[in-house]
């Protein structure tokens, strides 16, 4: 069974915005999967949709075989659920926060205290648990949540911009936490973000969405045929190649596209046996971020011409 | 399962009622005006008023047969314990299910743990019975240990004062298990209906402020000496509350959604 499938999933809101517009993708048990796009793009619309906190305008989806439409306690059951507006109580400790979204969960109380240990130990709150949340900081109240999401061992975990307000070292912290989750549980995760290059350190499968629209789905090496799944080279050497198209870039730097990794040791050896020095040779692929950014302009083309 | 879920939500709700100072003001402010100085004003002065003020005879006939007695103050006290003070006493659960419902529904959407809550696996009917248990519960909480306060300080007073006490009559029976209940009900489900439009706590109890006319009508119609609250008329008012609450109750489970509670 998919974890999650969304077919043709609209949701237009009562004044007329289209915020999810026609989106169908499927993901697979145990994947982290990244929804990405800017700010507005219809992430938390669609976390929403798939939680049943919205009814679609149009199309369907199911969390592992539920449909939230229908029952959307069944999927709250299998679910855990991090967003900006989904916080805890003030006057309450962490631990009490904790106790308390457990029972409400279904939780029994002895195993819910273990596990909110352990949970704290893990996302380094140990010392702020029996604090109230009001001396919270951001990142420590983001940390919680995180936390409160996974007390009754979700299948499916939905992250809405988790390691926004985040420092660089939580935010890595939350990241292993995820990665830790998904490959030792097999916890599937649904991560909405904006930061492109965070989620490709951590994604298995991506879905790259904007103004509602989804432009793609896949993995990364899927995503690349879809735009290029060439490399590109950059080149530090006394002499140009003489057979392949290049940019000159400043002094004896050149960049140049190769299709595969095994076209570089014959462009090497043409330049030494030339009497060329090779200075230096990297390689790489299309980063997530020019992925998205050139699937985007290939979106814009085809809607100017159509 | 269901129940214990049921359990946290009501426990967390009437911890978070009691804690927070904002509403602790008004949820002990009202019951000690209400049960203990105005029953105190009342009982003092008619203890220094002089007795041909009153217009005895007419006045000893509202009291019942068994009660008969030939002292003015006795019969003013007798009539102010059970027919003054249990209209007076309703200010105490319109106040009390006031604050706690807007506090309970709307406030958790102004600070936005409602969302948190609202993923849990229980039923959103689930979550508004057991929110709406938690402010009944604490507004007939707070109106027995105000009665029983009342009782309290008003008998010793009356002792020192009269050197007799002045008992309760039916009147309070239906005031407390009947009127009160009915009222706080009623409070509570006006607010679960504008929950959904509602966006501050404040707001959605201030929509709930003019049920107060209605008791200040009824307390002055009590001074008036117009129609004294008897316990056909306490049952009435009750009846009145109860059905409307009913009326009110009508149509929200299809106006409430996840969606409408969450929309802003
Ligand atoms: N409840 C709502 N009513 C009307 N418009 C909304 C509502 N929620 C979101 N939107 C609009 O839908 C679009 C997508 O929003 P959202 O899903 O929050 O984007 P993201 O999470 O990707 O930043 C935005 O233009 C937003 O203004
Ligand atoms: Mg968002």
């Amino acid at each position: 069974m998919q974890a999650v499938v969304a077919e043709n999933l609209t949701k237009i809101f009562p004044q007329g915005k289209k915020a999810v517009d026609a989106v169908s993708f499927a993901l697979g048990q145990g994947e982290i999967f990244g929804f990405l796009g800017p700010n507005g793009a219809g992430k938390t619309t669609a976390v929403k949709l798939l939680n049943g906190m919205l009814t679609p305008t149009a199309g369907c989806c199911r969390v592992f075989g539920t449909d939230p439409a229908a029952d959307p306690c069944g999927v709250h059951k299998l679910s855990g659920v991090v967003t900006e507006h989904a916080q805890m109580y003030e006057h309450m400790t962490g631990m009490e926060n904790l106790l308390f979204f457990g029972a409400v969960f279904g939780v029994n109380a002895r195993e819910c205290r273990a596990r909110a240990d352990r949970l704290f130990a893990a996302l380094e709150l140990m010392c702020a648990k029996d604090q109230k949340l009001s001396t919270y900081s951001t990142g420590m109240r983001q940390r919680l949540s995180l936390a409160r999401a996974m007390i009754h061992r979700p299948k499916i975990l939905f992250l809405d911009e988790p390691t926004s307000g985040l420092d660089p070292e939580n935010a890595q912290n939350v990241n292993d936490m995820i990665k830790r989750l998904a490959h030792e549980e097999g916890t599937t995760i649904f991560l909405c973000t904006h930061q492109l290059r965070y989620a490709q350190e951590l994604c298995t499968a991506y879905g790259l969405i904007d103004e509602g629209a989804l432009l793609a789905a896949g993995t990364l090496a899927e995503l690349r045929t879809l735009v290029f799944s060439g490399l590109t080279v950059r080149l530090t050497a006394s002499l140009p190649p003489d057979d392949i198209p290049y940019t000159a870039l400043n002094g004896h730097e050149f960049s140049l596209t190769l299709q595969t990794e095994d076209d570089i040791p014959p462009l090497v050896k043409k330049i030494v046996e030339r009497g060329g020095k090779i200075y230096g040779v990297s390689a790489r692929q299309l980063t997530l971020e020019e992925i998205y950014f050139a699937l985007l302009e290939k979106r814009g083309v085809k809607e100017a011409a159509s | 399962m269901i129940h214990s879920m049921r359990r946290a939500i009501i426990k967390k709700d009437l911890r978070a009622l009691i804690t927070n100072k904002r509403q602790l003001i008004p949820l002990l402010a009202v019951p000690i005006v209400v049960a203990v100085v105005v029953p105190s004003v009342f009982i003092l002065l008619a203890h220094f008023s002089p007795q041909e003020m009153m217009e005895m005879e007419k006045l000893a006939a509202f009291l019942p047969p068994g009660e008969q007695t030939d002292g003015t103050q006795q019969v003013m006290l007798w009539l102010l314990i059970n027919n003054i003070m249990p209209a007076f006493f309703l200010l105490i659960p319109v106040m009390v299910a006031s604050v706690s419902a807007a506090s309970s529904f709307v406030g958790e959407k102004e600070k936005h743990t409602l969302e948190t809550l609202l993923y849990c696996p229980l039923p959103l009917r689930g979550v508004f019975q057991s929110k709406i248990l938690a402010s009944f519960t604490l507004s007939m909480l707070v109106s027995l240990c105000s009665f029983a306060a009342m009782l309290l300080v008003a008998e010793a007073e009356l002792l020192l004062t009269l050197g007799s006490p002045v008992f309760p009559g039916i009147n309070w029976l239906v005031t407390l298990l009947f009127v009160a209940p009915a009222i706080s009900l009623f409070v509570i489900t006006l607010i679960v209906r504008g929950s959904a439009k509602a966006q501050t706590a404040d707001e959605s109890q201030q929509r709930t402020i003019f049920l107060i006319l209605p008791v200040m009508a009824f307390i002055i119609t009590q001074f008036s000496g117009m129609v004294f609250a008897s316990a056909w008329l306490l049952l009435g008012v009750g009846a009145a509350f109860a059905l409307l609450a009913g009326i009110c109750m009508r149509g929200v489970p299809q106006k409430i959604s996840y969606e409408t509670l969450l929309k802003r």
